[in-house]
């Protein structure tokens, strides 16, 4: 039964025993960032939190770690919460065969409720904002999905976008957001720009599950993010026409924001604790101004709380980042069996594959690097032999440890793109990257000695399911 | 709730200003720096909050600011436009 809206899952989410509501007052600062900061490290059945009691608010409701689990995660697919990591990739995967199941759209939003407009309009008697790290420079939003659309073909519903991006609150009705260059909207925004025209966009917050999954989801530029949503949530997402600037939003959303990225401006902006578990500096980006908010009666903020992994920023974009590679590497190698890309958002990518011939890992290897993803992120690629489990850490490290010969196994290529907040960059948006080749060469490669492999037992197999089967009994 | 501060606790300008007050008459207000923008809510710690607290690593200059690389650049515009 897919979720239509934020507190459909929370509610799911308390009934699985996933939800923890903390019912003592608490500061706004730094308490709620630091529970959600604490959370994730009660492992990978870790709760949502969800806070109704904060000082000085009267009506604060603030989900925070929402998908910050792989017991979350699952319950955000529709899974059992105990499936396991790899198993949630192997069903995304599926899932996606069936892509795209178009939206519906849906009458009556909730959002429709109460409205804020042109110079009433104050950010903050809405949301309950927060601020999380430290050195940040201001408030944040930081997992809403923003829609727009290509201005120079804004009919064609597969360029507009559906995108998780950091926005900061500079004012009542004044926000910034990081277009990062290697992302849709920013494609969108230097389109605008181009022809001399503001960007208009719709900030959605408070979201279903799913729709935070696909909008963190690296598509190809014409793909569509809610046709996305509809194969994971196994039937149509339902939107509606956001009434301002008439982009297609969710229909559940908590809070709906609508204005324009004003076109040719840019102003200090961060810094922000990011996803590399680094801050970005303080740099000139894009203005948002508000000209409209549609809201739920006393909504509830979702908000997540990045820093140093693991987080939940890191839980919502590991599967999601994961599935895209396999998908783009898959068309063009059937031999590809796996791909791991769980770590920060994929500047390390892990691919298992079979081997054509000679070379062949190192060619796929280096395939990674130009797909979308891997244009911005991958920094560092492994390629494992296909009986190895990118999932599976101690088997990546035996490959590293027993495959890969310094001398003719590391491809270095300099100069390629990686977002601007990747701190090992030398000049931020330009490194090195690195393929290594952890796979048995193949013939015509004959590097290395690997004539006596020692396999498992041929009864291992049959033993690992009696010893689960023994040991889920206990 | 401490006295109001004189100056950002980032980049030391004087210029600050309100832009928010708490739901709950006098437990915080969110104030807001003119010059580098740094926006906080009173209530919270002094390494956050007051300038001589604030760790040197956060802290933003004039020159900072004018130097901030833009992200991402105007592009020109089209001869059209």
């Amino acid at each position: 039964m897919p979720y239509d809206d934020l507190r459909g899952f929370l509610t799911a989410l308390e009934d699985a025993g996933q939800l923890l509501r903390i019912t003592d007052e608490v500061r706004p600062e730094p308490d709620i960032a630091a529970a959600a900061n604490a959370a994730p490290r009660l492992g990978d059945a870790a709760p949502a939190l969800y806070f109704d009691n904060v000082r000085g608010f009267t009506h604060a409701r603030i989900a925070m770690n929402v998908h910050g689990s792989w017991a979350n995660h699952a319950l955000a697919l529709g899974l059992p919460k105990e499936t396991p990591a790899k198993e949630q990739v192997a069903q995304f995967i599926r899932r996606w065969d069936d892509f795209p199941v178009a939206p519906e759209w849906r009458e009556d939003p909730p959002w429709a409720e109460n409205t804020l407009e042109g110079d009433d309009v104050d950010i903050f008697e809405v949301l309950p904002l927060i601020r999380l790290n430290d050195g940040d420079g201001g408030f944040y939003i930081d997992k809403a999905a923003v829609v727009s659309k290509d201005p120079d073909d804004p009919e064609n519903s597969g360029k507009q976008n559906v995108g998780v991006y950091r926005i900061e609150v500079k004012g009542k009705r004044k926000l910034a957001l990081q277009p990062v260059p290697v992302h849709d909207i920013a494609l969108h925004l230097r389109t605008a720009e181009e022809r001399g025209e503001d960007l208009p966009v719709a900030i959605t917050l408070g979201n279903d599950p799913v729709i935070s999954i696909a909008a963190s989801t690296p598509m190809k530029y014409e793909e569509n993010e809610y046709e996305l949503a509809g194969v994971l949530r196994g039937a149509p997402a339902p939107i509606s026409r956001a009434p301002l600037t008439g982009l297609p939003v969710p229909w559940g959303s908590e809070v709906v924001i609508e204005g324009v990225i004003e076109g040719r401006k840019r102003e200090i902006e961060g810094p922000f604790g990011e996803f590399t578990g680094h801050y970005s500096g303080g740099r000139s980006m894009p203005v948002i101004r508000i000209d409209r908010i549609s809201y739920r009666t006393d909504p509830v903020f979702e908000h997540l709380y990045l820093g140093m992994p693991w987080t939940e920023c890191d839980y919502l974009i590991a599967a999601n980042t994961a599935v895209p590679l396999y998908k783009q590497l898959k068309a063009d190698f059937p031999e590809v069996q796996a791909v791991n890309a769980s770590y920060t958002h994929g500047l390390v990518v892990i691919v298992s594959t079979k081997k054509r011939y000679g070379g062949f890992a190192k060619a796929v290897g280096l395939r990674v690097l130009t797909t979308p993803h891997g244009l911005g992120y991958a920094s560092t690629v492994i390629v494992v032999d296909e009986d190895v489990d990118p999932f599976d850490l101690p088997q990546v490290m035996w490959a590293l440890s027993t495959k890969m010969n310094p001398a003719g196994d590391l491809i270095r290529i300099p100069n390629l793109p990686v977002v601007e907040l990747a701190p090992q960059a030398q000049t931020p948006g330009v490194v090195d990257k690195l393929v290594v080749d952890a796979t048995t060469p193949v013939g015509a490669d004959r590097r290395g000695n690997y004539g006596t492999p020692v396999h498992d037992l041929p009864e291992t197999a049959e033993w690992l399911t009696r010893l689960q089967a023994l040991a889920a009994r206990r | 709730m401490s006295a109001a501060p004189t100056v950002c606790p980032r980049c030391a300008h004087d210029g600050i200003e309100h832009v928010h007050s708490s739901p709950v008459p006098g437990v915080w207000e969110v104030l807001q720096c003119a010059r580098c923008l740094y926006m906080w809510r009173t209530s919270e710690p002094a390494r956050r909050t007051d300038r001589d607290a604030y760790p040197a690593g956060f802290r933003m200059t004039a020159e900072d600011i004018a130097a901030a690389t833009e992200v991402p650049t105007v592009p020109p515009l089209r001869p059209t436009a």
